[in-house]
């Protein structure tokens, strides 16, 4: 294999495996809290995109656009947790589960009732490239990787060094305990879900110059995101990012070797992972239901 | 006899009205309330008694569709066959991917197989377009050849049949309800630690209920192939996904009169509203949201109570009249 094709294709699956790590966090900080599974992110993550969409047709600023796409769906997100989440964390699991489909499905309806059916195109902010190792590399893909480690290590610091992320640590061991400690849990839910929320509305207005913004957008990366999800295992962040990874890169470098088989193999490797251990690499035994 | 006619008298009444939905109803709406609710009790099969909730049932509905598809473009021309290869293929799919499947927690379960129904329509979009003609899908109505007794090419022949196979599927649930089998379903949704330390394998009860109800949406499928005479890779998409299972829980959830009722329902508001909106989806999710938040009851678990309740009063009255 070429060495110029091989990092560059290294580069694309990072900056894919970014995406999917930023999507995939608030499914598995949503799990590891509040016990539900929350599929409307990949609505939050559409609606992102749209948002910074229209921004940035009107005022043409990228970063103005993606900035108010990730306060939109982090509005959204609260809004949601507000009327229908509270009413049902008791609930069983699978309980959660279709309601957020329905919320999933209800709001990619409302999409495009708003902006129509026809995917548009978001215009880069960068269009620049960089020489790297002979090979020219988009700005634009290095930035995003740039961003998605910041948010790694921002979550890391938030779980590790705040008292309200210890707090949210100490919630995913044993909720009960820690609302026997006087701390209002359910003000740790809405954080956590507009944290969630809001990352998944980052995701995808990062990702809207990369792809066409169209309504489908939520489901056609919706495998993807959970195949990383259940690869690294739900409610672990640190297995979120490995498995981000593993399948940014096996469709970028599967994509070298025979592009139609690419969009399978990430599908075999999680068949596979579930045969050699059924909760994931990360995920914990705990939560037998 | 009595007690053949008191454990049989709710499905004659049930059928019977079907019946006589073919009187005043159009053909194709009545055949595809039929297909839609065979489909919808392989989902009930799978969420009602082993309690285990799929979000990838198109793709087992594609696998049928597929397998008779394949079958009639390419080798054979009668459609009984057809849809036979569609019950095969679909079985022994669900016999290879089950063993992977069956294992997980209720939550990856349903995870997984969204992501094979995205896997599936990957996999005839693109990967097999060689054979399967991509997005164009297979049309193979002109291959069809005519059979003697219920020509499968004419609608009303085909009414009758998908009505004989719905009847059939009906009979197979209840039967199934009613034997050993259906209890230990049923128990291991309940208590899976209890089924194991009575010495059962729920692996395998999982797995078998799993093929059962798969093949029963591959049937659904090939129904639905043989019907049109084309299919296409829009019969996996993951948009679809949770329509089953809203159906299902729209129904009530471990009934045997839900799928009907909730067939019934669902054709009905699809084809009243995608004739007033265009916008379908908006509406199928809100109706989720708010089946989920009213009590997840559905149309039958609401009505059965009623039911009950006035069939008990009959039989309170009865004896003090004679």
């Amino acid at each position: 294999m070429d060495i110029t094709l091989l990092t560059s294709s290294i580069i694309f699956g990072l900056s894919m495996g970014s995406i999917f790590f930023l999507m995939a966090i608030g499914l598995s900080l949503c799990f590891g809290l509040m016990r539900i599974i929350s599929l409307d992110q990949l609505l939050y993550y559409s609606l992102g995109a749209y948002i910074t969409y229209s921004i940035v047709t009107v005022t043409g600023s990228f970063w103005c656009g993606a900035a108010l796409g990730m306060v939109g769906a982090a509005l959204a997100s609260l809004i949601v947790e507000r009327f229908i989440f509270r009413k049902i964390y008791e609930r069983d699991i699978t309980f959660s589960m279709i309601t957020s489909f329905g919320i999933l499905l209800a709001g990619v309806g409302g999409i495009k009732y708003v902006w129509g059916l026809v995917p548009r195109p978001v215009a880069a902010p960068i269009t620049r490239q960089v020489a790297f190792l002979h090979t020219n590399i988009p700005e634009y893909r290095i930035i995003i990787i740039v961003i998605a480690f910041l948010v790694y290590v921002a979550i890391w610091a938030f779980l590790n060094k705040t008292i309200i992320g210890k707090a949210i640590r100490a919630g995913i061991e044993d909720v009960e305990k820690v609302e026997g400690l006087g701390i209002n849990v359910y003000r740790l839910f809405t954080l956590t879900f507009i944290i969630s929320g809001a990352l998944s509305g980052l995701a995808g207005a990062l990702y809207a110059p990369i792809i066409m913004v169209g309504p489908d957008m939520g489901l056609e990366i919706i495998a993807f995101v959970f195949m990383v999800v259940i690869i690294g295992g739900l409610g672990s962040i640190k297995g979120t990012m490995v498995s981000a990874l593993i399948v940014g890169q096996v469709i970028s470098l599967g994509s070298v070797v025979y592009a139609p088989l690419a969009k399978m193999a990430p599908f075999a490797i999680m068949l596979l992972i579930l045969l050699i251990k059924p909760t994931g690499l990360y995920g914990s035994k705990l939560l037998k239901r | 006899m009595g007690r053949l006619v008191k454990n049989w008298s709710g499905i004659l009444v049930a059928f019977f009205l079907l019946a006589l939905m073919r009187l005043f109803l159009p053909v194709p709406f009545a055949t595809e309330v039929l297909i839609f609710a065979i489909y919808t009790m392989a989902c009930n099969f799978l969420l009602g008694r082993v309690g285990l909730l799929s979000f990838g049932q198109p793709a087992y509905l594609a696998v049928g569709a597929y397998f008779t598809g394949l079958y009639l473009s390419y080798w054979g021309s009668n459609p009984y066959m057809g849809i036979l290869a569609g019950i095969v293929g679909s079985a022994v799919f669900c016999l290879i991917v089950g063993p992977f499947f069956v294992r997980l927690r209720s939550d990856y379960f349903a995870l997984v197989n969204l992501a094979l129904c995205v896997i599936i329509y990957f996999l005839v979009e693109k990967v097999l377009m060689g054979i399967t003609h991509g997005d164009e899908g297979l049309s193979f109505l002109m291959n069809m050849s005519s059979t003697p007794i219920l020509d499968l090419g004419n609608q009303k022949d085909f009414f009758i049949f998908t009505f004989l196979v719905t009847l059939f599927v009906w009979i197979f649930c209840k039967y199934t309800d009613n034997s050993v089998y259906g209890a230990a379903c049923m128990a291991t949704k309940m208590n899976e630690d209890r089924m194991i330390f009575l010495g059962y394998s729920t692996f395998r009860v999982r797995w078998s209920a799993f093929v059962i109800a798969n093949t029963m949406a591959g049937l659904a499928g090939s129904l639905y192939a043989v019907w049109f005479g084309y299919v296409s890779p829009d019969m996996s998409a993951p948009a679809r996904a949770a329509d089953v299972v809203v159906v299902t829980i729209l129904g009530g959830v471990g009934t045997l009169y839900g799928p009907l009722a909730g067939s019934f329902a669902y054709i009905a508001m699809k084809d009243l509203i995608s004739s007033l909106i265009s916008n379908w989806e908006l509406f199928i999710g809100l109706l989720l949201v708010f089946i989920m938040l009213a009590g997840e009851r559905g149309i039958w678990g609401s009505l059965e109570p009623v039911i009950k309740k006035i069939s008990l009063k009959r039989k309170m009255e009865s004896p003090t009249k004679t």
